[in-house]
This record gives structure tokens, C-alpha cells and sequence, in this order.
């Protein structure tokens, strides 16, 4: 007798354990959810699938602590770097006719891997005449490349380089020009083809980045300091430099890295969560009170009624539920609560078919009969008796229902079907699928969007089977 | 069990009902494009250009005379009454049953036909050869494993299955898959990670070229599968060896090996068949996105490109089959469960 109070005793705390699993897990996320709602904005979290906001942010970038491996080795992978107007040298100087402004940017660089770009983005005010502008850089060998030069019009609206984002006031003088010179421009690689005779290899189908880091006489990383310069040849006293900024794109950034469009995984996995949680809790909560009262409904009416309700739920659990869910979505379209209402309809039967055997169960226990010849209504044995007894594997239901909602949605938006205007895990991974980030080994942007839907999945699954031991120990079912 | 049909049925009509419900009006739309073509091409083709130049004065008379015969063919077809006319719903669904598909707007076969059935029937044995090996592979790993762990009481390999078992339940299997294609074909290149073989079909080599682009989408399904079946097998098992019947064949002193094949793996028999059909039923659906991932050239690989490209004719025959093969496998597996278990059928 001992022996077996033993054991239980064991095996409950054994199964308390996988709950206090559940439980930090759940915990865990339900931080980075509050987080996220109260400090990241709402109109910041809209931003995601918005390239203007993440112009500034590097293409493809791994994550920056795997730096911290490579280190080792000492093969490290280049940093993103924003040096901003702070970071210049100023010199400026005023010939008879015309002003010159130096803004000197100084980068050193000491890694063996080409960085992947660079963007130079400025701001001129703009007076009558229009100025021109020039960007050199000087090499720690001592070799000086012009790199662009250009002058600022204000009136015509042409586009210098592909991306470019080009915001060009019309008002009259002072007119504000906001430009960005990206390392792809066909100028800067135009200007680099005049230097070719100085390395001793061919420039044909490099990238800029790759020509101007490098040594002349291989294609390989030159180490040391280099200074941008970016200079303001103005003609009028009303051209004024606003900002200007040197972003070197590096292959590594932040704690997750970026994507294809240059957008941060974590701060795509942050914005994930409350949209995750969301999701799982309400289809689950709906289903499991639909699945409840319409199981008990069944199990208590008998007879006809009560057979051809479960014929109603059989049809519903004979459906091929994926293949419905898409051609119901190729009609009526993106939107999240089309897809929280789809998941509820086809998330009851299963909870339904559980309840109604066990309320067949109490309705046969003699108090259950009792309370009937003495008159009560069907509906008050329902939520006094049957109800209070089967609360707990509710309860426990309710956990297990959750990661079939969210595994749902994540399927759904990784076919198409996902709401553009809430992000979620499984968009994220439909996007890494169409840019072919598997078979490009880009890692950082496949692993933390599954592992978040794993994560969540995980904890809710060991809190319903902790949930639901609990309730067989205690209930004998 | 003529209940069961019933259902059954009852579900395949209701799931072509609403795919006609909801992609209806697209049909309509391109049955009458394709007729319009139809006649204009007729109309250049029959005669000579010298002659369709005196036949009309104008090109307002031979856009009247286009619209006339238009008019014409969609009244014989039936294309004038809207999509959601009793007689037309009817009429759809006899074509759909009758398994007259019409053709796909943009996917071809090898040999260049665009109907939809060619489509489909080339496709299908794809399918059901990675999915069947893969469900029956692991269904005898699961049964090896687990009734081998059945008779043993080991805690800790007890918590491991089971922790696995959860594991692979709560992460979606799609993303399971682009993983193992970062691991082997990315980092350890060894499979190819598109599995659709580049040489013809026609040629001898194909089989075996297409037996080794499974290998990456095989293995996936079965480490997928593999923990749970194990899990299950050990608990039907677990709870066969501790009834009464088989505690009195031990008092006999039968030996433990003896019940367990004997004995428990028979009456085992229902619980097992039914894990492996709720298996190859749950991962039908899932067919569509593995087979995206992999490339694997079957039919949910085919069901995805059709929604991208909102094929619709396609996409209503892939429907069709995908619920068919779905009721399929429920039907026989409900009528194989009454013929192992009799007490099923009396229930």
C-alpha cells in the first residue's frame, strides 16, 4: 500500500514538472507579447512590409554574435557600421565665386570578408543655383578614387540610381533634396572603371564594394583605415549640408540578423508573438466552449436529436481540413478574423465528440438522477452537475487546442494566406521560402520563426498533458 | 456502417458543393473566354482573308456577327445562366463525379496535355509512393522500437520517447523540412534540394533518379513520424501486456516473447491499423506543403502551384482527388477495423 502511495506521489511531481515547463515557457512569451505591445508602437509594428523603413538596415546579414565563434579563428565576418554626421571632419573653405564643404568620414576596417555594400544617404537645402557634390574615398595605400559626382538638381525629377529615393521639393528656394547613393549605382561603378589599370586584375562583373576594399594586386580585403569623403562644391550662400550619413553594410547585424528586404528577424519574431498568442487563445477559448456545450448538448439529449448531432460533428471531423481551409481562403481572402472564425468552425467537433461521451458518463450518475426526479431543469443539471465536473479537462482541452490553431496559421500564411497587416512567424518563413533561403543556407532567417512556433506549440501541449494526468489521477477517468 | 458511407458521401458532396460555391464564377468566366476564342479562331481559320472582307462591311458587323455565334455557343453549353442556377450546380457537380475536368490554364504534363485528369494521374503516383513508404516505414520502425520498449521499464528512455513525441508534434513539419534541406543540401551536400529529377521520364535512368531525389523527403517524413508511432506502439502495447488475459499466460509460464508476438501484437491489431490511417490521412494534407518545400513533383506540389496561379479548373480537380483519396483511406480503414475487430460491427 505504501509502495503504490509512493509511486503516484512520483509520478505526480514527475508531471508538475512538464506543467512548470509549460508554464516558464509560457511565461517567457507572454513577456516578449507585453513588451512588444507596450513598447513597440503600433504604427513602428506596421512598418514590416515597408522597404522605405528598412533602407538603412544590411541585405542578408547573419547574426552578430556569430562573430564571437568566428573569432577563433580570426575570420570574422564585417560589422554593419552608421557613422552619422557626428562621426565627420568638417573643413570647409570659400574660393571667389563658389564654397567648398568637406564632410570626412573615417572607417577602419580589418576583416577578411568584403562588407556586402554600402549607401551614403544626405540632405542638402538647396538655394537658387545648384550645387554639385562629390564622394571620394582614400585608401590606407594612399590611392584616392573619385567615386561620384554629380550636381543636385532641383527641378528635374530623375532617377540617379536604381533604388533611389529621390524627394525633391518643387517649392521656390530653399528646397530641401533628399538623396541616397547606393554602392550599386552605375556611377560609382563607372567612375571605378576608370582606376582598372591600377590592379592587376579584372574589375568586370565585381561589385564597387569588392573594387574599392580591395588590394591592387588581388581581389582580396585590404586592412586599414579609409576616409569618405563627401564634398559640397556650393555657388550661393543658401546651400546648407542637413545630414549626411555612411552606412557600410556588413554580413553581420543584430541578434538575429536581417532578410532579403533588409528587415530585422528579431524585431520580426518580437512582433510575431502577440499575433501567435492572440490567435491560439481565442480560436481555443471558442472552440473549446462550442466543443463543450454542444458535447454536452449531445451526450444529454439522446435519442434522435442527440445521433444526429454527432452525425453533424462526424461530417466535420471526415472533412479534409487543410484542403477546405485553402479553397475557402482563395475566396474569401487575407484577413485574420476570417481565419480565426475558419479555425473555430473546424476546431469544435473533435472537443464536442470528447465531451458528449464523457456527460454520457455523468448523466447516468444517481445524483444526476436525483436532481432530475426532483424536478430541475435540463439546463441547470447541465451547469450545476455536469459542467463543475468536467471543468478541468476543459481546462486541459483548452491548452491542447491552442497549438492546433496556431500550427494552423502558420501552414495557412506559409501557402499565402496570411494577413499582411499582422506579421507572423509562419509569413516570415513563406518569405525565406520564396527568396530560397534554404537553399542559400541563410539559417538565421529559417531557424527562429519555426523554433517560436515550436516554442509556443510546446508550451501549451506540456500544460494540457499536465493538466490532463492531473485530472485522471484525480478523476479516475 | 451504411452510416459511415453515408457520411462519407455526405462529405465529398459538401466539399464540391462549396469548391463550386466558391470558384464557380471563375469557371463561367473562363468557359466563355475560351469560347470567344474559339469562334474568332474559326472564324479566321475557315475562311480567306479576300472573303471575310466582302462577307462584312465593317469591322462593327463582324464584331456583331462574333457576338451573335457567341451568344449562340454559351446558350448551347449552358453558359447563360448564372453559376449558382440549381440546374447548372447540378450539371457541375455530374461533370466533376464523372470526372470530366475540362483543362488547366497554364500546367502542362511531360507529354504536353493540359487536361486536368493527364495531370493529376501523372502526378499521383509520385504521391502516393513517397507518402505510403514513408507511413508504412514508420510503422515498423514504431512497431520494433516500441514493442521493444514495451517490456522494458526504462524511466529514462520512457521520458525521452515522450519528450520527442511532443517535440515533433509541436513543430510544424514544413519547417522540419526547409531545415533538413539547410542541413544536407546546404551544409553537408549530399541530396539535391530540389527533388524533381532533370532528366525525361521517358528515360530508363528516371526511376532510380527519382528513387534518390526522394531519399531527402522520405527520411524527413520518417524522423517526423518516427517518435510518435513509437510512443503510441508502446502505450497500445503497454496496455495489452497489463490485461488480465495476458497476466494469466504468464502464470502459465508462456514466455515473455511468445505473448508478445502471439498474443499482444494481434490483438493489438485495430489500435495499430488505425494509427497508420490517421496517419497517411493527416499527412495527406500536409502533402502539399512538404512536397512545395522539396519540389517533389506530386500532387500537392501541383495543388500549390495551382493556387499561385489560381488555376481554377485545376484546383477543383485536385480537390476532388485530395478528398476522395482522404475518404478513401477512412472508408477502408473503418471497414478493415469491423474485419479485425467484430465487435466493432455490432456496435
Amino acid at each position: 500500500m505504501k509502495k503504490v502511495f509512493n509511486f503516484k506521489n512520483l509520478k505526480t511531481i514527475q508531471k508538475n514538472k512538464e506543467g512548470t515547463i509549460g508554464f516558464l515557457l509560457l511565461s517567457l512569451l507572454i513577456v516578449i507579447a507585453l513588451y512588444t505591445l507596450f513598447f513597440i508602437p503600433s504604427d513602428t509594428r506596421s512598418e514590416w512590409n515597408n522597404p522605405l523603413y528598412w533602407i538603412d538596415y544590411p541585405k542578408n546579414a547573419a547574426p552578430a554574435w556569430i562573430n564571437f565563434f568566428l573569432s577563433f579563428t580570426n575570420n570574422q565576418l564585417p560589422e554593419h557600421v552608421v557613422l552619422d554626421q557626428n562621426d565627420t571632419v568638417l573643413a570647409s573653405y570659400t574660393e571667389s565665386d563658389f564654397s567648398i564643404l568637406n564632410r570626412t568620414f573615417s572607417y577602419s576596417y580589418n576583416f577578411n570578408y568584403f562588407p556586402s555594400g554600402f549607401s551614403i544617404p544626405f540632405t542638402l537645402k538647396v538655394g537658387e543655383i545648384s550645387p554639385s557634390i562629390e564622394i571620394s574615398v582614400q585608401r590606407p595605400d594612399g590611392n584616392e578614387f573619385l567615386l561620384y559626382s554629380n550636381s543636385i538638381n532641383t527641378v528635374s525629377t530623375r532617377d540617379f540610381v536604381d533604388n533611389t529615393d529621390l524627394l525633391i521639393n518643387s517649392d521656390p528656394t530653399p528646397a530641401i533634396a533628399s538623396q541616397r547613393i547606393f554602392s550599386t549605382s552605375q556611377e560609382i561603378r563607372q567612375s571605378l572603371n576608370g582606376y582598372s589599370q591600377l590592379f592587376n586584375f579584372s574589375l568586370t562583373s565585381l561589385p564597387a564594394e569588392k573594387i574599392i576594399f580591395s588590394n591592387l594586386d588581388s581581389n582580396t580585403p585590404l586592412k586599414g583605415n579609409y576616409k569618405f569623403i563627401f564634398t559640397i562644391y556650393s555657388f550661393d550662400n543658401h546651400t546648407e549640408l542637413q545630414n549626411v550619413e555612411l552606412i557600410i553594410n556588413g554580413q553581420v547585424f543584430g541578434v538575429l540578423g536581417t532578410d532579403e528586404f533588409r528587415r530585422d528577424i528579431f524585431f520580426g519574431i518580437l512582433i510575431g508573438t502577440p499575433v501567435a498568442l492572440f490567435i491560439g487563445l481565442t480560436v481555443a477559448l471558442s472552440a473549446t466552449i462550442v466543443g463543450l456545450l454542444y458535447g454536452l448538448a449531445a451526450g444529454y439529449k439522446g435519442n434522435k436529436t442527440g445521433s444526429f448531432m454527432v452525425t453533424i460533428i462526424d461530417v466535420f471531423l471526415s472533412v479534409p481540413t487543410l484542403v477546405i481551409f485553402i479553397i475557402l481562403s482563395i475566396h474569401f481572402g487575407n484577413s485574420l478574423l476570417f481565419l480565426i472564425g475558419l479555425f473555430i468552425l473546424f476546431g469544435w467537433p473533435g472537443l464536442a465528440l470528447l465531451n458528449r461521451t464523457f456527460s454520457i458518463q455523468i448523466k447516468n450518475y444517481p445524483y444526476v438522477e436525483a436532481s432530475k426526479l426532483m424536478g430541475e431543469s435540463d439546463l441547470r443539471i447541465i451547469l450545476r452537475h455536469i459542467v463543475p465536473q468536467l471543468l478541468p479537462f476543459t481546462l486541459a482541452n483548452f491548452a491542447l487546442a491552442v497549438p492546433a490553431a496556431i500550427l494552423a496559421e502558420s501552414a495557412l500564411s506559409f501557402l499565402g494566406f496570411g494577413d499582411p497587416s499582422f506579421p507572423t512567424w509562419g509569413q516570415m518563413l513563406q518569405d525565406a521560402h520564396f527568396s530560397s533561403a534554404e537553399i542559400l543556407g541563410y539559417w538565421w532567417w529559417i531557424i527562429p520563426p519555426g523554433l517560436m512556433i515550436s516554442i509556443t506549440s510546446m508550451a501549451f501541449i506540456f500544460i494540457g498533458r499536465s493538466l490532463e494526468n492531473r485530472f485522471k489521477i484525480n478523476k479516475k477517468f | 456502417m451504411i452510416k459511415k458511407i453515408i457520411v462519407l458521401f455526405l462529405v465529398l458532396l459538401i466539399t464540391l458543393l462549396l469548391t463550386i460555391f466558391l470558384l464557380g464564377s471563375t469557371i463561367d468566366k473562363i468557359m466563355l473566354d475560351s469560347v470567344r476564342l474559339q469562334v474568332i479562331n474559326s472564324l479566321s481559320d475557315s475562311i480567306g482573308e479576300n472573303q471575310r472582307l466582302n462577307q462584312f462591311k465593317d469591322t462593327a458587323e463582324r464584331d456583331r456577327f462574333i457576338e451573335e455565334q457567341v451568344q449562340l455557343q454559351t446558350k448551347s453549353l449552358g453558359l447563360e445562366e448564372p453559376w449558382y442556377s440549381p440546374k447548372k450546380i447540378i450539371n457541375s457537380m455530374i461533370q466533376i463525379l464523372t470526372l470530366n475536368l475540362g483543362n488547366s490554364r497554364f500546367s502542362t504534363t511531360f507529354s504536353g496535355s493540359n487536361n486536368v485528369n493527364d495531370l493529376i494521374l501523372e502526378k499521383m503516383p509520385n504521391t502516393l509512393l513517397l507518402f505510403t513508404t514513408s507511413s508504412v516505414a514508420v510503422i515498423i520502425i514504431g512497431l520494433i522500437f516500441g514493442s521493444y520498449l514495451a517490456t522494458k521499464e526504462g524511466r529514462l528512455s520512457d521520458k525521452l520517447v515522450a519528450g520527442l513525441a511532443s517535440v515533433s508534434q509541436s513543430m510544424p513539419p514544413w519547417w522540419f523540412a526547409m531545415l533538413m534541406i539547410v542541413l544536407f543540401s546546404f551544409s553537408v551536400q549530399i541530396f539535391p534540394a530540389r527533388s524533381t529529377p532533370l532528366i525525361s521520364p521517358n528515360s530508363p535512368e528516371y526511376f532510380g533518379e527519382l528513387l534518390y531525389h526522394m531519399a531527402l523527403p522520405f527520411i524527413t517524413l520518417v524522423i517526423l513520424g518516427v517518435t510518435s508511432s513509437i510512443y503510441y506502439v508502446k502505450y497500445i502495447i503497454m496496455r495489452i501486456l497489463s490485461e488480465d488475459y495476458v497476466k494469466s499466460l504468464k502464470t502459465i509460464g508462456i514466455s515473455r516473447n511468445r505473448i508478445l508476438f502471439k498474443h499482444a501484437l494481434k490483438n493489438a491489431g485495430p489500435q495499430l491499423a488505425t494509427m497508420l490511417g490517421l496517419g497517411i490521412t493527416s499527412t495527406l494534407g500536409g502533402s502539399i506543403l512538404i512536397e512545395e518545400i522539396f519540389d517533389w513533383p506530386g500532387m500537392g506540389n501541383l495543388f500549390y502551384n495551382a493556387i499561385i496561379q489560381n488555376d481554377s479548373p485545376l484546383i477543383i480537380g485536385l480537390v476532388y482527388f485530395f478528398t476522395l483519396i482522404y475518404l478513401l483511406t477512412r472508408f477502408i480503414l473503418d471497414i478493415s477495423l469491423s474485419i479485425f475487430d467484430p465487435r466493432i460491427k455490432s456496435n
